[in-house]
C-alpha cells in the first residue's frame, strides 16, 4: 500500500533514547501488610513481603504481586483500577488512600510501606472491612433527587451558578476514604460521617431538589454534622479531591440559616 | 433440592448493570413492573462509568438549526450507511427525552449562563449537540442512574455471574448463573430477559475494555438461546492507546491531543500521515488515523513494542498544561514520561463493538421470544464507525423502549413456560466445568485468542489472514476440550473467565466469519485485499452457528433525513 504513496517530506532524527522503549526503574520494597484471617488465628498481626517493584507500579500492584505470586490467601477489595469504583480505599503509611492511585514511586523505600485496612468498620478479613455501616449512613440522608409535585415534562434550567454550588461533591465515589479517616467515626460509629454529609450535600444545594429540609432534619441530629470538629482528614483523604470540610461547614450554615 | 441454589422469580431480568440495565430497570421499576437486575461486577463500576466525552441530543440549545433529523443524518454518514435508518431515527427522535430523563434523575450536567444544558461540538456532528458533566459525564451518568434505582428500591445482584438463558420452544424464561466469590448458584425465572452485558473489544491484545469485560459473554448467551449476531466484525480502533506498562495497556489517550497538534512520526521518525491523508495529516478521522498507524507497523516501520509515536512535546507547555491536562498526568503517573519532553508510544486499540446481538429497530427484541439486547452488546446504530457521544445516548433511548416492550411482553403471556431439561443443562453445564481437571489454563486459552484476533483480525485484515486465524481458532477450541477449573480461596474467578473463554471463542469465530465475507473496506473494517467500497456490500451481516453469515438488507433512508447527509469537518472537533 505504502510503495504507491508519497514519500513523507518531513522526517526528524529521533532522539538515541526514542525508540528503545525508556527505561522504568526498578526498586525494592517491604510492603507490611496488616493481615487477619478469623478462621486460624483470633489477632491481626502485620507481615512483610519483600518485593521488586517498578517506578510505574502501584500499591494495587504491589499487593496483586503478593496475591499471585506470594500468597493467594490475601483478601483485598479492588474492582475497575482507575480510581473510579471506589473499591480499594485502604490505610497507607498510616493515611487512606485508593491503592490503586498511589504510586509506589511516591512512599518513602527505606522504610516498609504499611498497608492496612480503613479503620471504623468491623474488620472482615485482612483489607476487607464490613461497609454496611457506611452505607446505612449514606442511605439515611436519601442519596436521591426528590421532586414534590408533578415530575417535570421537559429539561429544568439551572444556572451555571446554582449548578457549581453542588458539582463538587458530585465527584464522590463512595469510597469511605473520608469517612474512615473522621477521629469522631472511630470513637463514635453512630456518627453520619463525612461521605453521608457530602452526598447530602449534593442535593442539598442542588436547586432542583425539594427535600433539603428533611436532610437537613436528619443532619441536625446529635450524630450529623454537628459531631465534626473540622480536623480537615477527609478533606485531605479524599482521592477525588472534594472539599469534604467546606461542604461539611455549607451544611451547617444551612441549617443555621433555616433556624432562623 | 440444592441448598446451594437460590431460586428466585420475577417478572423482568436484567443481565448487567451498566447504564442500559439500570435504564432499563428504572423504567420498569417506574411502571410497576416486579424487575431484578444483576451484574457480574459491582454497580459502581460499569464500563459506562469511564466514558468521558458525553451524550448527543439535537436540543437545539446552542445551535437552533440543529434538528433530530440532522442528528440522524450525522449519524448515518457516520456509519459509512451500514446504521439501520429506523434504529437511527429512534434513536435521534428520543434523544431529547433521554437527556430530559437523566435530568429528572438529578444529573449535574454542565449549564449555561441562562441555565439550560450546555452542549459542545464532539466528532463529525454538524452542530453542537453533546451534552457533558465535566469530564466524567458516564461517572455522572452511572452515578444518577445507581441513585435512581437505589431511590426505586430496584433488588440489584452484584457478582453474579450468568451463564445460560433458560429457552423452551424458542421462549425465554429466565436464566441460570453462579456467584462469583462463593460459587452459589441462582436459578431465576422471569418472563422476559434484557441482555444488557457489553460487547466483545477484549478478545483483541490490545483494547480499552478492562480485565474480565466485554469478553462476548453477552454475544454467547445470546446466540446459545437461539439469537443471532450482526455486523460482529465491525469494531472501532481508537487510534491511540498506550502500550505500556501492561497493567494500563489500552488506557487511551485522548484524541484531543492531535487535535492540539500532535504529530504521528514512525519509529524511523516520519510524519506518516502525510502519505495517508496528507491534506488533514493527525486531524484525520478516527478509522483513517488508526489504519494510518497500524499499516506503518504491519509494514516494520513501528517502534520494538509494535507501535507509533505521538509527539507532543513540540507544542507549548502551557498548552498541554491548558488543554491537555488528562494526557500530561496520565502518562506521567503510568509510564514516568513527561510528555512535555518525549513522544507517547501508542497502537490502535479494541475500543468499541459496532456490531452485537441482532434485535429488531422498533423494540430491540431478538430472535427468541422474550429476549431483548441493548447497549453494546446490541446492534443496528452505529454501522461501520460510531458518532461520538451516541453509544451514550442509545443506552437512554433504548433502556426505556426495550423495557416497555418486555412488560408489555410480560403481560401478554398467558402461562410460564418451564423446562426441565434446559435447567439440567445449565446446571450440568457448570458442573462439567468445575469437575474438569485437564492441563489447559482458562486465561492462557484466552490470551491465546486475543493475540490471534490481534494478529489476524486487527485493523487491516485480508482473506489468507483470516483463514489463518480461523485455524487457530479451531486449534484453540480443541485445546478448550482438556482445560482445568480450579476455584481457589478468593472465589470462583476461573470458573467466571472460563465462561468468559466460551464467549470469547464464539464472539472470535463470529467476526472472522463476518469479517471474511465482508470483502470490501468500509469505515473501521479495512481488507487490504479489497480496499474499495463495495455498493453490493452496503448490507448487514447477520451470523448464527447453524447458517454462519447471511446478508441483510438496509432499510431505504427517509428522505427528510438523506437529504440531510453530507461531508461534515470534523476539523478541531476531535473526541476522546
Amino acid at each position: 500500500m505504502s510503495t504507491e504513496l508519497p514519500e513523507p517530506a518531513s522526517k526528524i532524527e529521533l532522539k538515541p533514547g526514542v525508540g528503545g522503549g525508556g527505561e522504568i526503574p526498578q526498586f525494592n520494597i517491604t510492603l507490611r501488610v496488616r493481615r487477619y484471617l478469623p478462621e486460624t488465628t483470633a489477632d491481626a498481626y502485620w507481615e512483610d513481603f519483600e518485593l521488586t517493584m517498578y517506578g510505574t507500579d502501584r500499591v494495587l500492584d504491589a499487593l496483586h504481586k503478593v496475591k499471585w505470586d506470594h500468597d493467594g490467601s490475601l483478601s483485598f477489595r479492588r474492582s475497575c483500577a482507575h480510581g473510579v469504583c471506589g473499591s480499594d480505599a485502604m490505610r497507607i503509611n498510616g493515611r487512606n488512600r485508593l491503592a490503586c492511585k498511589t504510586l509506589l514511586k511516591d512512599l518513602d523505600h527505606s522504610k516498609p510501606i504499611t498497608v492496612e485496612a480503613i479503620k471504623g468498620l468491623p474488620l472482615e478479613k485482612d483489607l476487607i472491612v464490613d461497609m454496611e455501616p457506611f452505607f446505612q449512613s449514606y442511605r439515611e440522608i436519601m442519596p436521591f433527587l426528590i421532586n414534590k409535585g408533578h415530575e417535570p415534562s421537559a429539561e429544568r434550567y439551572q444556572s451555571a451558578e446554582d449548578h457549581a454550588k453542588f458539582e463538587d461533591t458530585t465527584k464522590c465515589i463512595l469510597c469511605a476514604a473520608c469517612t474512615s479517616s473522621c477521629p469522631v467515626f472511630w470513637t463514635d460509629g453512630q456518627y453520619f460521617g463525612p461521605a453521608a454529609i457530602v452526598n447530602a450535600h449534593r442535593f442539598i444545594f442542588d436547586s432542583r431538589d425539594d427535600a433539603g429540609d428533611m436532610r437537613l432534619e436528619v443532619l441536625n441530629d446529635k450524630e450529623g454534622v454537628w459531631r465534626c470538629r473540622t480536623t480537615f482528614n477527609c478533606t485531605e483523604a479524599c482521592p477525588r479531591g472534594i472539599q469534604v470540610t467546606q461542604a461539611i461547614a455549607e451544611v451547617k450554615q444551612a441549617i443555621l440559616a433555616r433556624s432562623i | 433440592m440444592n441448598p446451594n441454589e437460590q431460586q428466585i422469580s420475577t417478572t423482568v431480568l436484567v443481565i448487567g448493570t451498566g447504564g442500559s440495565g439500570l435504564r432499563a430497570a428504572i423504567e420498569l421499576a417506574e411502571m410497576g413492573v416486579d424487575v431484578l437486575a444483576v451484574g457480574k461486577r459491582p454497580r459502581n463500576d460499569a464500563h459506562t462509568s469511564l466514558a468521558a466525552g458525553g451524550i448527543n441530543a439535537a436540543l437545539g440549545t446552542m445551535d437552533k438549526e440543529d434538528s433530530w433529523q440532522q442528528h440522524a443524518a450525522d449519524t448515518i454518514k457516520e456509519s459509512y450507511m451500514l446504521a439501520n435508518p429506523h434504529t437511527v431515527e429512534i434513536v435521534a427522535r428520543g434523544a431529547a427525552q433521554g437527556i430530559h430523563d437523566l435530568e429528572r434523575y438529578g444529573m449535574g450536567f454542565a449549564r449555561e449562563e441562562d441555565g439550560r444544558i450546555s452542549q459542545r461540538f464532539f466528532g463529525a456532528h454538524t452542530f453542537r449537540r453533546t451534552a457533558f458533566a465535566g469530564d466524567y459525564t458516564g461517572l455522572e451518568i452511572q452515578r444518577s442512574l445507581v441513585n435512581r434505582a437505589e431511590q426505586l428500591q430496584i433488588p440489584i445482584l452484584d457478582s453474579v455471574y450468568i451463564t445460560r438463558l433458560l429457552v423452551k420452544d424458542n421462549q425465554v424464561f429466565g436464566a441460570y448463573g453462579f456467584d462469583i466469590n462463593t460459587g452459589k448458584r441462582y436459578l431465576i425465572h422471569a418472563d422476559s430477559v434484557i441482555l444488557a452485558a457489553g460487547g466483545h473489544t477484549r478478545i483483541w491484545r490490545r483494547t480499552s475494555s478492562r480485565r474480565d469485560e466485554n469478553t462476548g459473554d453477552a454475544f454467547r448467551l445470546a446466540v446459545d438461546a437461539g439469537a443471532r449476531l450482526r455486523d460482529p466484525e465491525l469494531v472501532q480502533f481508537h487510534p491511540s492507546g498506550i502500550i505500556e506498562p501492561e497493567s494500563a495497556a489500552g488506557t487511551l489517550i485522548s484524541e484531543a491531543a492531535r487535535g492540539e497538534g500532535g504529530i504521528l512520526r514512525n519509529a524511523l521518525g516520519e510524519r506518516f500521515m502525510e502519505r495517508y491523508d496528507p491534506v488533514r495529516k493527525e486531524l484525520s478521522t478516527r478509522d483513517r488515523v488508526a489504519l494510518a498507524a497500524y499499516t506503518e507497523i504491519k509494514e516494520g516501520r513501528g517502534t520494538k513494542n509494535g507501535g507509533v509515536w505521538l509527539d507532543i512535546s513540540h507544542l507549548p507547555r502551557e498548552t498541554i498544561m491548558e488543554r491537555l491536562p488528562r494526557v500530561y498526568q496520565t502518562m506521567l503517573e503510568v509510564q514516568m514520561l513527561d510528555v512535555t519532553a518525549e513522544p507517547i508510544e501508542i497502537a490502535p486499540t479494541a475500543h468499541y463493538s459496532m456490531g452485537g446481538v441482532w434485535v429488531r429497530p422498533e423494540d430491540h427484541g431478538t430472535d427468541v421470544n422474550g429476549l431483548y439486547a441493548i447497549g453494546e452488546a446490541s446492534s443496528g446504530l452505529h454501522g461501520a464507525n460510531r458518532l461520538g457521544g451516541n453509544s451514550l445516548i442509545e443506552l437512554l433511548v433504548f433502556g426505556r423502549i426495550v423495557a416497555r416492550a418486555a412488560a408489555k411482553y410480560s403481560a401478554s403471556l398467558e402461562s410460564q413456560p418451564r423446562s426441565a431439561k434446559a435447567l439440567a443443562h445449565a446446571r450440568a453445564e457448570i458442573d462439567d466445568l468445575l469437575a474438569a481437571n485437564g492441563q489447559e489454563n482458562v486465561r492462557e486459552l484466552q490470551r491465546a485468542i486475543r493475540n490471534m484476533m490481534t494478529d489476524h483480525a486487527g485493523v487491516v485484515r485480508d482473506e489468507e489472514g483470516l483463514q489463518a486465524g480461523l485455524a487457530k481458532l479451531d486449534d484453540i477450541e480443541g485445546r478448550m476440550e482438556h482445560v482445568g477449573i480450579h476455584p481457589d480461596i478468593a472465589g470462583f474467578q476461573d470458573l467466571a473467565h472460563a465462561f468468559d473463554l466460551l464467549g470469547s471463542a464464539l464472539a472470535a469465530r463470529a467476526t472472522l466469519e463476518a469479517a471474511l465475507e465482508r470483502r470490501e473496506t468500509r469505515g473501521c473494517h479495512n481488507r487490504s485485499d479489497y480496499p474499495a467500497m463495495d455498493d453490493s456490500l452496503r448490507v448487514n451481516l447477520v451470523w448464527s452457528p447453524s447458517e454462519g453469515v447471511v446478508r441483510e438488507a438496509i432499510p431505504q433512508i427517509p428522505a427528510e433525513i438523506s437529504e440531510l447527509i453530507k461531508e461534515v469537518s470534523s476539523a478541531g472537533k476531535l473526541v476522546e
